[in-house]
C-alpha cells in the first residue's frame, strides 16, 4: 500500500486530499507547515509527497529545492492557488513533479499521484516493451500489435496509446493525456480528447468485445 | 484617401478658419467705414472750396465794368478748360445775352449760395462735360443783368474714386494674404488634432494603457489632451476595479463548485452502474465542469492581459507550429465531415510564446469546426504577405459574421445572436484576443455569407 505524505496547512484541502487518497487505497500522513514538512519528507518510507506552494514555515518552493538538493527523488505534485502558466514553470523547474492548481478536482488530484506513484516504480528498469492484456507495444520498432495483428497508427496516435499503456487500469484524466501527448495546458475542450480517443478505439479494439479503453465517469479513460 | 471637398469642409469648421472669417469680415466693414467717412468728408470739404471759389469768382466779376467782366470771363473758360468752367449772362427779364450757358436753369437762385445741378439742365450739347453735376451760382450785375457760373465737380469725383480705389486694394492685400496664413496657422492645430486622433486609435481599441500627447505649450489643446488624459485614468481604474471584481468572483466561486462537483463524484463513485440516477448525476458533472471551465478561461484572459513581459519568447516555426495544430484538430474536423486543410509557406520564424501560440490558434481552429456545417471545410494557413509580415488564418464556410459583429467577437462572453444554442462559453476568441495582444500580432477578421476568415497579421524574424 503506497505511503504519501501531505504538506498542507489548509484544513479542508487536506482532509479533502487524505479521504480521496483512501478511497484509492493510499494512506496518507499529514504535516501543517514547511519546516515540518521538509524535516518529514527526508524520511524514506513515503511514495509520494503533495507539497502546498504557500505554507508556513517555509514555502514549498525552497522545500522541494531543499528536497532534490539532498539527493531525495521522492516524487511531488504541488499544488498552489497561483494558476500562472509562469508559477507553474517556476515549481516543476524547482524540482516539483507535476502541478495542480486550487480548487482542484479530488479525483484529478489522486489520478496524478498514481500517475507519478507508477512513474517512479518504472523508473528502474528500463522498459523496452509495454503489454496490457494481449496489446503489445514495441517502444523500439514502434510497433502495435493486438493479438498478434499489427495496428496501423499515426503519430499521434501511437503516442497516445503509449502513454495509456504506461498506466495501464488507471484513470488518465483529459487534462492530463491533453499535457503528456500534447505537452500542452490550455483548455481544449472536452470533445477533443474524445475524438481522438474514439479514432485510436476503432484501431485498437476488436468488434464485437468491450472497448480495451475505459471512459469512467466524470473523470477520464482507462487502458484495462 | 480624404475627399478634398470634405478637406475643405473641416478647413472651415476649424475654430482658427471660423475666427478668421469674423475678423475678415469686421475689417472689411471697418475699412469701409474709416475710408467712408475720409471720402465724405473730402468731398464736402472739396465742394464747400468749389463753392467759396464760385462765390469769389462771382463777386470778383462784380466788381468790374462789363468789357473787362466779358474778357475775364473768356480767359476763364480758356484757362480752366480741363476743370471746366461755363458762364451765362442773361438780362434782367432772363433772356440769354452772351456765354455757353444758354437759358437760365430752373431752380437756381439768384444771390444766393451755389447748388449743385445735374449737368443737363445747365449746358447741353458738345460742351456739356462728363461729370453729372455741376455746381451753380447766380448773382445779379449793377445793371440789372443775372450772370451765371457753373464749375465741375470733376476733382471731387477723382478723389471719390482714388478713395474707392484705396479702399479695394487696401481690401484685396490684407484679406488675401490673412486668409492664406490663417490656412497655414490652421496647420499646426490639425497636424495636432491627428496625432491626438491617432494617439486614441488603441484606446479605443481597448487599450486603456494609452494617453494623448501633451505638449509643452499649455494651451487649449493641451489643456484638454491632459483633462482627456485624467479621464482615462478614472476610466482605467474603475475598469481595472470591475476586472478585478469579475475575477475575484470567478476565482472564489472555483472553490464551492469544486467542492460541489467532487461530492457528485463521490455520490457517483458509490452507485452501481445500472442506478438511473447515474446518468443525471453526470449530467450535473459536465454542467459544473463547463461552469469551472468558464471561469478557468476568464482568469487566463486576465492573467493574459495583465502579463506585459515577453518572457519564454522565442524563435518559432510557424509551418511547424501550423502542422501540430492540424495534427490535434484533424480528427474532430474529420467527426464533423468537414475537411481541415493546412497551407502553410516554409521558413516562417516568429518571436513568440510556442504555446500560447498553439492555443490561439487551437482556439481559432476549433471555434471555426464548431460554426462550420458539416460537409463544410476549414483552411490553416500561414502566408508571406510582406518581406517581414506574416498572415496566419483560419478560414471557413460557416455561416459567416455580420460586418457590424465583426469586432464584438474579440469580447468575454461574445455569441452571434444566431448561434446561442452552440456549446461553448464564448471566452476562446478573447483568450486569442488577449494572445494576439501580448504578441503585438494585429488580429484581422473579414469574410461574408459563405464564410469567415478569422487571423492575424506577424510580424517575422529576419534571418541574422
Amino acid at each position: 500500500m503506497p505511503h504519501i505524505l501531505v504538506i498542507e496547512d489548509d484544513e479542508i484541502t487536506a482532509r479533502e486530499i487524505v479521504l480521496e487518497l483512501a478511497v484509492h487505497g493510499i494512506s496518507a500522513d499529514r504535516v501543517h507547515d514547511g519546516l515540518q514538512g521538509l524535516q518529514r519528507a527526508r524520511e524514506p518510507h513515503y511514495d509520494a509527497i503533495t507539497l502546498d506552494l504557500m505554507l508556513p514555515g517555509m514555502d514549498g518552493l525552497s522545500l522541494v529545492k531543499q528536497l532534490r538538493d539532498s539527493g531525495i527523488t521522492t516524487p511531488v505534485l504541488m499544488i498552489s492557488a497561483l494558476g500562472d502558466v509562469d508559477e507553474r514553470v517556476r515549481g516543476l523547474r524547482a524540482g516539483g513533479d507535476d502541478y495542480l492548481t486550487k480548487p482542484f478536482a479530488p479525483d484529478e488530484m489522486a489520478a496524478r499521484i498514481e500517475v507519478l506513484l507508477r512513474r517512479h516504480r518504472q523508473e528502474q528498469p528500463a522498459q523496452t516493451k509495454l503489454r496490457v492484456a494481449d496489446l503489445e507495444l514495441d517502444m523500439i520498432t514502434r510497433i502495435a500489435r493486438r493479438g498478434g495483428r499489427e495496428l496501423t497508427l499515426l503519430p499521434t496516435e501511437y503516442r497516445l496509446l503509449e502513454f495509456l499503456m504506461r498506466y495501464p487500469g488507471q484513470v488518465l484524466t483529459r487534462a492530463m493525456i491533453f499535457e503528456s501527448v500534447w505537452g500542452l495546458r490550455f483548455d481544449p475542450g472536452t470533445n477533443l480528447i474524445d475524438v481522438h480517443i474514439a479514432r485510436l478505439r476503432r484501431k485498437v479494439d476488436i468488434d464485437g468485445e468491450p472497448s480495451l479503453i475505459r471512459t469512467m465517469r466524470g473523470s477520464g479513460y482507462r487502458l484495462g | 484617401m480624404v475627399n478634398p471637398a470634405k478637406n475643405l469642409s473641416i478647413h472651415w469648421r476649424a475654430t482658427t478658419s471660423r475666427l478668421l472669417l469674423a475678423y475678415g469680415v469686421f475689417f472689411v466693414i471697418w475699412g469701409m467705414v474709416l475710408l467712408g467717412s475720409i471720402y465724405w468728408e473730402t468731398l464736402h470739404y472739396l465742394e464747400s472750396r468749389t463753392d467759396m471759389q464760385l462765390q469769389q469768382q462771382i463777386t470778383y466779376l462784380r466788381s468790374l465794368d462789363r468789357e473787362h467782366m466779358l474778357i475775364a470771363l473768356n480767359d476763364y473758360v480758356i484757362l480752366e478748360r480741363t476743370n471746366y468752367n461755363a458762364w451765362g449772362l442773361f438780362d434782367a427779364h432772363g433772356k440769354w445775352e452772351y456765354g455757353d450757358i444758354l437759358q437760365f436753369p430752373t431752380g437756381l437762385m439768384v444771390d444766393s449760395a451755389s447748388v449743385r445741378l445735374p449737368t443737363e439742365k445747365v449746358v447741353g450739347g458738345p460742351f456739356a462735360p462728363p461729370t453729372p453735376t455741376l455746381s451753380v451760382i447766380a448773382a445779379h450785375l449793377p445793371d440789372g443783368e443775372v450772370l451765371v457760373l457753373a464749375h465741375t465737380t470733376r476733382i471731387a469725383a477723382r478723389v471719390g474714386s482714388i478713395i474707392l480705389h484705396a479702399l479695394w486694394w487696401g481690401l484685396s492685400f490684407t484679406l488675401v494674404p490673412g486668409l492664406i496664413g490663417g490656412l497655414i496657422l490652421n496647420r499646426g492645430p490639425r497636424r495636432r488634432i491627428r496625432q491626438i486622433e491617432s494617439a486614441t486609435q488603441p484606446i479605443m481599441r481597448g487599450d486603456l494603457r494609452q494617453r494623448l500627447p501633451v505638449g509643452k505649450r499649455g494651451d487649449e489643446l493641451d489643456r484638454l489632451a491632459a483633462i482627456v488624459n485624467d479621464m482615462l485614468d478614472q476610466i482605467e481604474q474603475l475598469m481595472g476595479e470591475v476586472k478585478g471584481v469579475c475575477d475575484s468572483i470567478a476565482h472564489d466561486l472555483r472553490t464551492p463548485l469544486t467542492r460541489l462537483r467532487s461530492q457528485l463524484y463521490r455520490v457517483q463513485q458509490q452507485m452501481r452502474e445500472e442506478d438511473p440516477n447515474a446518468a443525471l448525476i453526470e449530467r450535473c458533472t459536465t454542467d459544473i465542469d463547463e461552469v469551472l471551465a468558464r471561469f478557468r478561461a476568464l482568469l487566463r484572459i486576465s492573467e493574459l492581459e495583465d502579463r506585459r513581459r515577453r518572457e519564454g519568447f522565442v524563435a518559432v516555426d510557424l509551418g511547424r507550429t501550423l502542422q501540430q495544430v492540424y495534427e490535434l484538430y484533424a480528427p474532430l474536423a474529420e467527426d464533423q465531415q468537414q475537411h481541415l486543410v493546412l497551407e502553410a509557406d516554409q521558413g516562417l520564424i516568429v518571436q513568440a510564446d510556442p504555446d500560447l501560440l498553439f492555443e490561439a490558434l487551437g482556439n481559432l481552429v476549433g471555434n471555426a469546426i464548431k460554426f462550420t456545417p458539416p460537409g463544410g471545410h476549414v483552411a490553416l494557413r500561414a502566408i508571406r504577405t510582406g518581406p517581414d509580415v506574416a498572415h496566419i488564418e483560419v478560414a471557413d464556410s460557416g455561416p459567416g459574421i455580420p460586418e457590424e459583429q465583426r469586432q464584438a467577437v474579440w469580447q468575454r462572453f461574445y455569441r452571434g445572436d444566431g448561434n446561442r444554442e452552440e456549446a461553448g462559453h464564448g471566452l476562446g476568441l478573447s483568450i486569442v484576443a488577449a494572445i494576439a495582444k501580448l504578441h503585438d500580432f494585429e488580429l484581422r477578421i473579414d469574410g461574408d455569407e459563405t464564410g469567415t476568415r478569422m487571423g492575424m497579421d506577424c510580424r517575422l524574424q529576419l534571418p541574422a
